[in-house]
């Protein structure tokens, strides 16, 4: 289905081709139906702005946004692994993924790139590119809602994916959202991030740190969706 | 998929074989579920690489690889072998290490290269109709258009770019620039080559070629020990940390091995199972405390007063109570202790003066060659004056006497150590010595007694050339009376009761480090009692805690001393062991030529970057330390008073003592074609003209457009996040954009101005053009930066590593390609010398550059200054590379840039190569470079050898250095026998035929080769220790004597009262001023603290503070150390948000409250960035800073000498460092925390 190449493209940095490409985003859009009208309403602020705004302000934004805020990070598994040893494994197998679909990355990208796995699953059948999106739905519904928090201009289109995806606010989307989030707004969740429990001596010495035990339950929650057979998200 | 059916759940099989008595047993069940485990380690290769941020571990890790992807890494252990009695050196790495590799695809990674939106929509829209240098040109003409970049610097706006953009804009800036202002005015400042050579050398070769200035960082970071050049004429040279092991007494000083130095902590460790014992000094309780047998929690900033109390036990009980027959025999051989010192009346008494020279006597002594650079004995066995081989003057003009054997004039001689006896001096004087101790603010113990005390010393007359009389006495003689023992001669300020209230005893020493003095004693003896038994393998640990102090050279002297007196520097075991930012390049000489393009034009511009930044950050403007303030009351006659420090480095830089950048106002490729022109040589002509005041010294002037730095490279560094003293001065004045300077100007004060330096009301804010970032993170750096271009990080590079620590040479290697866009930076600046080939003919040709160079170390120009005389006050002529800088024409062949950075260039052939003092051919090797590398088959430099790929460049470095090249190390070995006279060679021609090549180090790391650049050898008898070959070897220190110097007698040491070690206390920075504390409300609760920056646990050398790992193990964001009753008197309690401030600047930070915290000091831990949860400043409204908000550059005179021995100027080698330990701070607890996201648009620095 293209409405997930459009979708991609919508995620990828401006251009004056991308700029150019609207109208035709458009049109896919509309015609494959894929979502709803009320999310293609929402997408046209986006859309229009793409097509009409100022290159460079475009990009700054995009840039500002994408490259340099870690919590809006488009890699993927940069929201569940960050940059613990298993990102690795995990990358090496999404590769294995496209390549079992018959396709292997090309250009500059690491495979965990949102727009690239959009455009992969613009390849696969309609049933297949759901489930693969939905293997990654509390990524897409925490990113769809710090956008939102941040009135980014981009959120429909997260959120057109989590509605894609058939996914709702899961438990571990909220893990997610709970422990990355960083609104400075919110001092106290932020505190909460960083406190470290007491550390007591108490009678059983097999109980352990629970410095490390707690940090090992924040970690343990938002890996829970890998559990998912090898090569897929 | 789900193995339950592959397995028996209710069944056990009977068809089973065991082994092994039943230990081991075979199954014929499937066993295709256990491939779920070895798939997870399974990988496509591991690939041999490290970590090169600037970690002196340099420990050598595997690097595994699958599909393409780095998965993992773990530690190699593959070191060769050392000796059977040593310990393992693996495994070496560290948790900061092993949590690096994933930057390679972290979201702070730089993926494409970004330039400031403003500044690209500006180039876009000029280079529609006109070419790249014309519109480089037209945008800094436009001050409206400068400034829409400029301004925005720090606050985001990055679009990206195309490599051929954006190599096209910094090349036509460039180019530009070294034609409208001078090449020298494009700067780049790189730091700690050692960690990756060739992405070191690819900048600076561009630079080299372009004319550009390379900028120090080891005396910026202030990590340059100057006692170290001052007492061994040496930069730094240090033992491996194996011969820790070899010790008997380790003094950990100021350094937290566990700590910082975790690859290298185990032998620390094993050295305690051998017996070794330990001390301790420091004044929290750190992790090295717990490995003390005592601990000696001395006050911050008094170790000085802490040495000088250890050196008055060791010279009572095993100099003068009691002779110890090694130390005596050490100190004669190997010290200036036998030196005689002219004493020079002044008042009723008498003050030190120069030590004596061969010239001062009648007929020289015989002297004809360099005379005045001669010190001179007594000899004790025919009690005659004489001239000992090895001092400085035999190592110019003439051969085979710079040694240390014991002779003179071909004759055996036994120098005298003490005039004490009777029968050996003729009267006993009364001597002046500054005391410093009343100097002391409110937080240090303050002991005035008097700013001068006289001492008694045995002399002895003499007759000079002239007939005159005068009065000498031994440098041990007057060491004895400076360290107040009382040996009998009467007099006040000596005693022999370490129980006395008389500076430099236990007792005094207890009120002023808080130590307590039995203490002090009982380390003291067993210190140098160990020595005895050993002799000399006692060694001091020591580490940036005490070098960063402003005066860190009576720290480092006062520990120096100890070891000298006890015989163990150059003894394995023994010795000082500094361990700061120097990172030994091994193979030094081999890659000076690639990284300075030495094969191309010599001499390269060399910059010394405090005095460099202290002009160009403005920092002057807002001096607040006086001359007055660290001038000694026994100063010689002069105008000390009337300067302020930045007089004092223009004068040094007049003279050629230090360097300059830039160096003169007019642009030098127009000195150089106006010196044609006129028809004359370049020494002449700028002679002439710098007579006439036609042409102009840049540094006079700073803040003058034209004598700006222009464009900024920076690369392999966070300049503006973590190295940068001032930083809140760089943001104002360098870059000029928002700034939290909170002081005001001289100007602003009605203060004292320089008299040397131009004053201007209005200080430039903006000087640079513009500034490029390499780095593969966004840094704070590159948040500030023009140009940000994506580089490969340590996995994705080809290079090589060295440490001080290890005698080892290994690579790093690209175990996958550069991620994203990212190029390594070798690749990278080639490109920008392409682009600049390209776009620079339009305005550049063959051009007559005229570089500037001060009197360099190990050259005959360190003999050039007997006597201080500055040519513009009438005191001298002024000659080239004699009273003034030398002014040399070199070619720069600008259009064929590219092909010069990537060609080895004739003069490696013509002129062959060298370093520290001596020269070699290497004909040789360039022919078996062109061999390995390929040679140019077309252009102008057909028929060279090639240096195209990173790989090409390793090589020759590894050709061309003696320490990976043993028959080159046979050629450095015996260029030194001739000046020594002296059999050296054995030490390396076993080597001959070993050549150390890219894919040997790729395949395990290898020992390097021992070479005449370093004073330790290599070998299978004993480890690496510095000051070895002076030992051993007899080669003379690169000193004025050619010994230990441990009595600096330079007109400038004198007068700021240095001329041996004392007790200074921490100097009044003035900085809590009304400016500052007007923030304060009234009656709320702060405290002042003194604001140490120590290195950390979690992100220093191996990988950076931004990493996510290291941060969840701290506290996630910049934190700050208390103590608790500290914290109580300011209301804070642990993990409040607070801030820092003073008239520099200020910090945000959260606290950590802790027992391990001596009252009245805060830590702030090293480079802690500003972009990781930092939230803004109540009184700024800007975003926090970083710990250098709250510091300034403060130059000490003493570091400007130059053109006398071992004070001569070599880059890293001797200069201004950055001081910042002596900083006190206001701490209070932030009522609001605003983390500055309100608006729509994103902050820039989140």
């Amino acid at each position: 289905m293209k409405t997930y190449r459009a979708l991609s493209a919508l995620l990828t940095y401006p251009s004056t081709d991308l700029q150019a490409a609207v109208p035709a985003i458009w049109q896919i859009l509309s015609d494959e139906g894929l979502l709803k009208p009320g999310q293609l309403a929402k997408l046209e602020p986006l859309l229009t702005d793409l097509e009409k705004g100022d290159i460079y302000d475009l990009q700054e934004r995009y840039v500002l946004q994408f490259d340099r805020a870690r919590t809006l990070s488009l890699n993927l598994f940069e929201h569940i692994h960050g940059e613990s040893r298993d990102r690795g494994g995990a990358m090496v197998d999404l590769l294995e993924t496209y390549r079992a679909g018959g396709f292997d990355l090309v250009g500059p990208e690491l495979p965990d790139h949102l727009p690239v796995l959009l455009e992969f699953l613009s390849t696969q059948a309609p049933e297949q590119a759901r489930e693969i999106l939905a293997d990654a739905g509390h990524i897409l519904v925490a990113l769809a809602e710090r956008l939102a928090r941040r009135e980014s201009i981009y959120a429909p289109v997260l959120a057109a994916l989590v509605s894609l995806a058939q996914v709702d606010t899961s438990p571990e989307a909220e893990a997610l959202l709970a422990e990355k989030d960083d609104d400075p707004e919110d001092l106290e969740a932020l505190d909460a991030v960083w406190e470290e429990a007491m550390v007591t001596f108490g009678p059983d010495p097999n109980e352990g740190c629970p410095i490390s035990r707690d940090i090992l339950a924040k970690m343990d929650m938002p890996a829970a969706p890998r559990t998912s057979a090898p090569g897929q998200m | 998929m789900s193995h339950l059916l592959d397995r028996l759940n209710f069944l056990k099989s009977v068809r089973k074989d065991t082994f092994s008595d039943g230990h081991g047993q075979t199954t014929t069940e499937n066993r295709d579920w256990e491939d779920t485990y070895r798939k997870r380690w399974q990988h496509d290769k591991v690939v041999r690489s490290t970590h090169g941020v600037n970690c002196t571990g340099s420990c050598s890790w595997k690097i595994y690889v699958k599909s393409g992807i780095v998965t993992w890494e773990t530690q190699q252990t593959d070191y060769p072998r050392t000796r059977p009695d040593l310990p393992n050196h693996e495994p070496r790495g560290c948790a900061r290490g092993a949590s690096y590799s994933w930057y390679l695809y972290s979201a702070n990674r730089v993926k494409t290269p970004l330039v400031r939106g403003a500044l690209m929509r500006l180039w876009r829209e000029k280079r529609k109709t006109m070419t790249p240098i014309q519109a480089w040109e037209a945008i800094q003409n436009d001050p409206a258009a400068r400034a829409s970049y400029t301004r925005k610097r720090g606050t985001g706006g990055f679009v990206r770019a195309t490599w051929d953009e954006v190599t096209e804009l910094t090349a036509a800036a460039n180019a530009y620039t070294a034609k409208e202002y001078g090449p020298d005015r494009v700067f780049g400042f790189s730091p700690i080559p050692a960690m990756s050579m060739v992405s070191y050398a690819a900048g600076s070769r561009y630079l080299s070629l372009l004319g550009g200035t390379c900028m120090s960082f080891y005396d910026w970071y202030c990590d340059l020990p100057p006692a170290s050049p001052m007492t061994w004429g040496e930069q730094t040279d240090v033992p491996e940390s194996a011969d820790w092991y070899n010790a008997g007494y380790l003094l950990l000083w100021g350094s937290n091995v566990p700590q910082t130095r975790t690859p290298d902590a185990h032998f620390y460790t094993e050295a305690r199972y051998r017996g070794t014992k330990s001390a301790v000094i420091c004044p929290d309780y750190s992790e090295a405390a717990k490995f003390g047998d005592v601990w000696l929690n001395a006050k911050q900033g008094t170790d000085a007063a802490l040495g000088m109390a250890f050196g008055h036990v060791i010279l009572r009980e095993f100099h003068l109570d009691r002779q110890v027959p090694y130390f005596e025999e050490y100190t004669r051989k190997y010290s200036d202790m036998p030196m005689l010192v002219r004493l020079d009346k002044k008042g009723d008494s008498y003050i030190p003066g120069r030590q004596l020279r061969a010239s001062d006597l009648d007929g020289a002594l015989g002297e004809a060659n360099n005379p005045e650079w001669k010190t001179i004995c007594i000899d004790e066995t025919s009690g005659q004056l004489v001239a000992p081989n090895g001092s400085i003057g035999f190592r110019w003009g003439e051969q085979g006497m710079w040694n240390l054997e014991e002779k003179a004039q071909g004759a055996e001689i036994k120098p005298k150590l003490s005039l004490i006896l009777d029968e050996d001096r003729d009267d006993v004087v009364g001597v002046d010595f500054p005391y410093f101790g009343g100097m002391a603010t409110t937080q240090w113990h303050k002991d005035a007694r008097g700013d001068v005390l006289t001492r008694n010393v045995p002399v002895k007359k003499i007759t000079l050339a002239d007939g005159s009389e005068a009065l000498v006495t031994t440098v041990f003689d007057l060491f004895c009376a400076n360290y107040s023992l009382d040996r009998g001669l009467g007099g006040e300020h000596v005693t022999d009761d370490y129980n006395a209230d008389v500076p430099f005893t236990p007792a005094w020493a207890e009120k002023i480090t808080g130590v307590s003095r039995d203490k002090i004693i009982h380390v003291a003896r067993e210190f140098a009692a160990n020595a005895e038994k050993t002799n000399g393998k006692s060694m001091v640990i020591i580490g940036a805690a005490m070098n960063h102090w402003y005066h860190m050279d009576m720290n480092y002297r006062a520990v120096i001393n100890m070891l000298v007196m006890c015989g163990c520097v150059g003894q394995s075991g023994g010795g000082w062991a500094h361990y700061v930012g120097q990172e030994k390049l091994r193979p030094q000489t081999g890659w000076t030529a690639l990284a300075f393009a030495l094969d191309w034009a010599r001499p390269p511009r060399h910059m010394n970057s405090t005095s460099a930044w202290y002009a160009h950050t403005d920092q002057w403007r807002y001096e607040t330390v006086t001359a007055k303030d660290i001038l000694s009351p026994t100063a010689p006659e002069g105008d000390w008073e009337s300067l302020s420090l930045i007089d004092y480095n223009i004068r040094s830089e007049r003279m050629g003592w230090l360097p300059s950048a830039p160096q003169l106002k007019t642009n030098p490729l127009k000195v150089g074609a106006a010196a044609k022109a006129a028809g004359m040589e370049i020494p002449a002509y700028v002679a002439q003209e710098l007579k006439s005041g036609r042409l102009e010294m840049s540094c006079e002037d700073p803040d003058a457009p034209e004598n700006w730095p222009r464009n900024l490279f920076v690369w392999r560094s966070n300049l503006l996040g973590s190295s940068g003293k001032g930083h809140e001065y760089f943001l104002k004045h360098l870059l000029g954009t928002d700034h939290g300077v909170l002081g005001k100007d001289l100007g602003e004060e009605g203060r004292q101005k320089p008299v040397e330096a131009k004053w201007h009301k209005d200080a430039p804010e903006g000087k640079l053009d513009l500034l490029v970032t390499i780095d593969f993170r966004m840094s704070t750096t590159a948040v500030y930066a023009d140009i940000v271009l994506p580089t490969a990080s340590w996995y994705e590079k080809d290079d090589l590593n060295t440490s001080d620590m290890h005698p080892f040479i290994h690579p790093l290697q690209a175990a996958v390609d550069p991620a994203y866009e990212s190029k390594t930076d070798w690749e990278i600046f080639k490109a920008i010398a392409k682009k600049f080939s390209e776009v620079a003919p339009e305005i550049l040709g063959v051009e007559t550059d005229v570089v500037q160079l001060p009197m360099q170390h190990d050259s005959p120009g360190e003999l050039a200054q007997p006597v201080v005389k500055d040519w513009k006050k009438g005191e001298c002529d002024l000659i080239p590379g004699k009273t003034a800088p030398a002014y040399i024409a070199v070619e720069r062949d600008y259009p064929n840039l590219h092909a010069r950075f990537t060609a080895l260039g004739p003069l490696m052939e013509k002129v062959g190569n060298g370093g520290k003092g001596i020269a070699w051919d290497t004909k040789t090797e360039v022919h078996h470079l062109k061999a390995l590398n390929g040679t140019h088959t077309e252009g102008p430099t057909k028929g060279m050898a090639k240096i195209d790929t990173a790989i090409d460049a390793c090589e020759v470095v590894l050709m061309l250095a003696p320490e990976t090249n043993g028959e080159v190390a046979g050629k450095a070995w015996k260029a030194l026998e001739k000046a020594t006279g002296q059999n050296h060679a054995h030490l390396a021609e076993v080597k001959e035929d070993e050549k150390i090549r890219f894919r040997d180090i790729a395949a395990q790391p290898r020992k390097i080769i021992s070479s005449p650049t370093w004073s330790g050898i290599e070998s299978e008898e004993v480890c690496y220790n510095a000051g070895w070959t002076n030992v051993h070897e007899l080669i003379p220190w690169r000193t004025l004597s050619g010994r230990q110097q441990l009595y600096q007698e330079h007109e400038w040491m004198l007068a700021f009262g240095e001329f041996f070690v004392t007790w200074r206390p921490p100097v009044d920075l003035k900085t809590i001023t009304v400016d500052a504390t007007k923030a304060l409300k009234s009656a709320e609760k702060h405290v002042v603290l003194n604001f140490i920056t120590p290195h950390q646990k979690w992100g220093i050398h191996s990988t950076y503070s931004d990493n996510l790992l290291m941060l969840t193990l701290n506290r996630g964001g910049p934190v700050i150390w208390m103590s608790e009753n500290d914290a109580k008197t300011a209301g804070i309690v642990d993990n409040d948000w607070v801030e820092l401030f003073n008239s520099n600047g200020v910090i945000a930070a959260r606290a950590v409250v802790s027992q391990r915290m001596k009252d009245g000091t805060t830590f702030m831990y090293h480079a802690q960035e500003k972009i990781v949860n930092t939230p803004g400043s109540q009184i700024t409204g800007k975003r926090g800073g970083i710990h250098n908000s709250v510091t300034r550059a403060i130059p000490k005179p003493t570091h400007m000498i130059g053109a006398y021995a071992q004070f001569s100027y070599g880059f890293n080698y001797y200069g201004t460092v950055g001081a910042n330990r002596d900083e006190m701070v206001i701490v209070r607890k932030m009522e609001n925390v605003d983390w500055l996201d309100k608006p729509a648009k994103v902050e820039a620095a989140e």
